[in-house]
This record gives structure tokens, C-alpha cells and sequence, in this order.
């Protein structure tokens, strides 16, 4: 399991608040830190990797706990 | 609060050629999956939600000021979002589909098919988001269903509205690319869901049993005939229903443009002979005044007439798709399906699963498997 620095917990909520949740939490942290993101809005498996190539993060691992989708990104520069 | 619209507003604005940019805030890749179609061409753009998050100023500029905006996103959600930032851009006309892509998806655009004078009704339902057709037969106070898909409430009202129970839900045939609503439809009206045993006979779900040439009737006398005739090819079990001498609802053995692919079975050669007897000795042979109302479309251009119904009749049809009903020899036939046969999504295996009830989906897993456009014709191009 890939290490991080902070935790955001998404569950329950629908897009945009995934990724907008992620973004405002994300601006708070240092380049190169790790946040990871659990949400259950299957939305969120295709907007997740779409939104970080986008913004230069890196999405390091997804993966799928229970019925929760996990995302570990790493803040770009 | 921003206003929104429903997928059957969306449609008429299509139907009507109404001046608007269909903005879809989805992200690029469910964007190149599915997309809004209808009758006419449609201004469409494509600017994920989140691009709005990211950059919110370089994203609206990307909008036409000058034009109605509708909106359209996976769940309605992000489009509301949206719609609420090019809101505080000033921006006017701005609207989302309520309930999102997947109302779009299961939207079902209702037309009187036959003529007002008659004792009966004919009735299409058309599925723009799926390109496919579904059909209600109405005489006194019963309705037959044809093909339904999943959406019951849509079928209860309109039931409702012409006075008329649901007594009879037939499959043309076990559907490959959308989920059938029949069983359901069946559960929750009691209805009798008719079909093929060549298709349902391995599946769990009850039903009656078809009898090739058997007639169906309302309880009232005087309503018109529903006559089943075995016409295999497209699958085994495949039904058309012959309905007052007058109408041909033909499922996914005859289309207005081609024919139903036979290679969907993975056993190409054997299928195709099969569709080639079925259009020889039981298609052939119906007089060319009879109605085509099939399953599915590919052009609205094409195959949709005057009002937008998905009809015409089976002498034009014929003429149309001469290629086809013009081959004479079986091996020639075969061939011909073979240099058209194209892979088949790969949900279509799970939704012939679902379909004969040896799958279970919840709803939500239903409607994303059941969203995305027809591949049941045997030639993708027009001919």
C-alpha cells in the first residue's frame, strides 16, 4: 500500500464534490505530498485519473476496497 | 437556482431544430462513448466539470455568450455545477438535464403509429438514447407491450393515460444490447410475458411459450390480431408479430435500413442460413403494404419518416435493402453477412446474462450497462 500524507474521505458524495473536495484539499499540501481519497461515486474511477493528468498530479494507485474506491494522488508542481 | 430540463424536453428541442449548444461536462472518455442523438444535428461541445474547477475563467470563455446553453453531465450533478459558474459569469440561458445522461439514455419519445379513425391503437416508443423501438398496442381497456425496456413507470402511465391495463408483454427476441423490461413489467402488472422458447427456453424467467402462426386477441372482440410468426436468424427464437394484417413488428430481423446481424451467437455460418430461409420462405413472401415497424434505426435521416416514426412499408424496405433481400444463394448470403460481421461490445454477453435471469444487477450497475447505442444491424453503413 503506497504511503501518504493526508486522507480525504468522499463517500456518499456525487460529482463534482469528489473532485472539487479533492482539489480544495489538495491546494492546501506541499508538492510531492500524497493524498488519499476514498469516495463510493463510481463517477469518480473515470473523473479521478481524467482530472489529474490534466492538473500535472499523479494519480499513483487506485484501487477498489469493498465498495469503496480509493485513489492515492501525489501533488505536481 | 439555475433551471433545468428533462430528457423529453431535450428531445423535442432536438425534434424541433431548436437553436442551442448542448454543452456535455462528462469527462472526455464517457464523452467518446455515448453522446446525445436525435433527428437533427446538434451543436454540441465538450468541457469536463471539472476543467470549470480547475480553471472556471478560460472554461466559460470557451462557451458561446450568444446561445441557449443546455447542459448535460453523467448524474446532474456537475452540470448544475456548471451551469451555477457560467451563472456567476454573467452568462444567461443556462440550463441541465435533470436526472443527467442516464434519463437521456432511458427516455422513451412516444408516436401514434396507425390512424386516428381506428378502433385500435398503434404505438411507438421510441428509445433515442438507444436507438431502438418499442411498441403498445391499445383495444378497449388492454394494452400488449412489444420489446419494452426497463422503464416501468413511463409504460404505467402511458398505460393509464389511454385507459388501458397491461395484459401481454412479448419479446420479439432474448436482446443482446439493452436490457428487456419485460420481466419486470410482468413482476409488477401481472401481465404475461410471451416469447420464444428457442431464446427464453434456458433462461429462468416464467413466460409463455410462443407457438409459431398462433394469434393473440384482446378479451373485447373486434380488436385486431396478433399474429406470431417464427422468423430465427438473429437468434434462434426470434419472433415478428404480424398485428392486423396491417403492421409488421419485426424486432431485430428486419430493420427499415439492413437486416439483424446472425453472428451475434458466435456461430456465424449456421445463423446466416438460418436468416436467409427466415427472409426467403417467411419474410419474402408478406405483401410489400404491410408496415415495418422494427427494433432498431441507425439514421433517422433515412429511416424516420415525416413525424419522426421509425416506419415505412415493407415493398420500400425491400427496394431499399435490395443488396440483401436481392441475394439469391445461400453461400452469396453468407458471405455477404461475413464482409459485414464487426466485433460486438463486450456488454452484450452480460446483457443476454441479465436478460434470461441468470444475472442479477442492482439497478444501479442496470443502468449503466443498459446505456450506449444499438450494434444489432448486419451492415453498419447505409447500403
Amino acid at each position: 500500500m503506497t504511503d501518504y500524507n493526508e486522507e480525504l474521505d468522499c463517500s456518499g458524495m456525487n460529482c463534482p464534490m469528489p473532485i472539487l473536495k479533492t482539489k480544495m484539499k489538495i491546494d492546501t499540501m506541499k508538492d510531492g505530498e500524497v493524498l488519499r481519497v476514498i469516495a463510493t461515486d463510481p463517477g469518480a474511477c473515470s473523473d479521478m485519473p481524467a482530472w489529474t493528468s490534466r492538473v500535472g498530479h499523479e494519480l499513483v494507485e487506485n484501487c477498489e476496497e469493498g465498495d469503496k474506491f480509493v485513489f492515492y494522488i501525489r501533488k505536481g508542481e | 437556482m439555475a433551471s433545468s430540463f428533462t430528457a423529453t424536453e431535450l428531445f423535442e428541442a432536438i425534434e424541433s431544430g431548436e437553436d442551442f449548444v448542448l454543452l456535455d461536462v462528462r469527462n472526455e472518455e464517457d464523452f467518446s462513448n455515448f453522446i446525445v442523438e436525435g433527428p437533427n444535428d446538434i451543436e454540441m461541445l465538450n468541457i469536463p466539470y471539472f476543467d470549470f474547477i480547475i480553471d472556471p475563467e478560460s472554461s466559460v470563455a470557451k462557451v458561446p455568450s450568444d446561445k441557449t446553453l443546455m447542459i448535460v453531465c453523467a448524474k446532474q450533478g456537475s452540470s448544475e455545477y456548471v451551469a451555477s459558474v457560467l451563472t456567476e459569469f454573467g452568462r444567461e440561458n443556462v440550463s441541465h438535464l435533470d436526472g443527467g445522461i442516464i434519463s437521456w439514455g432511458n427516455v422513451l419519445v412516444s408516436k401514434r403509429v396507425n390512424s386516428d379513425n381506428d378502433s385500435y391503437e398503434m404505438w411507438q416508443f421510441n428509445r433515442p438514447g438507444k436507438a431502438s423501438c418499442s411498441y403498445g398496442l391499445v383495444y378497449g381497456e388492454e394494452m400488449f407491450l412489444f420489446d419494452p425496456s426497463r422503464n416501468l413507470a413511463f409504460y404505467q402511465k402511458f398505460a393509464e393515460s389511454r385507459g388501458a391495463e397491461i395484459t401481454h408483454t412479448f419479446e420479439t427476441h432474448l436482446q443482446a444490447d439493452y436490457i428487456s423490461g419485460s420481466p419486470l413489467i410482468a413482476e409488477a402488472t401481472g401481465a404475461t410475458f410471451v416469447a420464444h422458447e428457442g431464446d427464453y427456453g434456458s433462461g429462468i424467467h416464467e413466460y409463455r411459450s410462443i407457438v409459431d402462426g398462433e394469434s393473440f386477441e384482446f378479451s373485447n372482440e373486434g380488436g385486431p390480431s396478433t399474429l406470431c410468426t417464427h422468423s430465427p436468424g438473429h437468434t434462434p427464437g426470434s419472433t415478428s408479430y404480424v398485428i392486423d394484417e396491417k403492421f409488421l413488428i419485426s424486432g431485430d430481423t428486419v430493420f427499415i435500413v439492413s437486416v439483424g446481424r446472425p453472428d451475434l451467437g458466435k456461430q456465424v455460418v449456421e445463423w446466416a442460413k438460418t436468416l436467409y430461409s427466415t427472409l426467403k420462405e417467411r419474410i419474402s413472401i408478406l405483401p410489400d403494404s404491410l408496415i415495418v415497424l422494427p427494433g432498431h434505426y441507425t439514421d433517422w435521416s433515412i429511416e424516420a419518416d415525416s413525424e419522426m416514426r421509425i416506419m415505412n412499408n415493407f415493398g420500400a424496405v425491400k427496394k431499399y435493402n435490395e443488396q440483401i433481400y436481392g441475394i439469391d444463394d445461400v453461400d452469396e448470403f453468407v458471405s455477404y453477412i461475413k464482409s459485414n460481421m464487426r466485433e460486438q461490445p463486450d456488454i452484450y454477453d452480460q446483457i443476454r446474462k441479465v436478460n434470461s435471469g441468470h444475472l442479477t444487477p442492482s439497478n444501479d450497475e442496470q443502468n449503466i450497462m443498459d446505456l450506449g447505442k444499438n450494434e444489432c444491424a448486419a451492415s453498419s453503413k447505409t447500403i
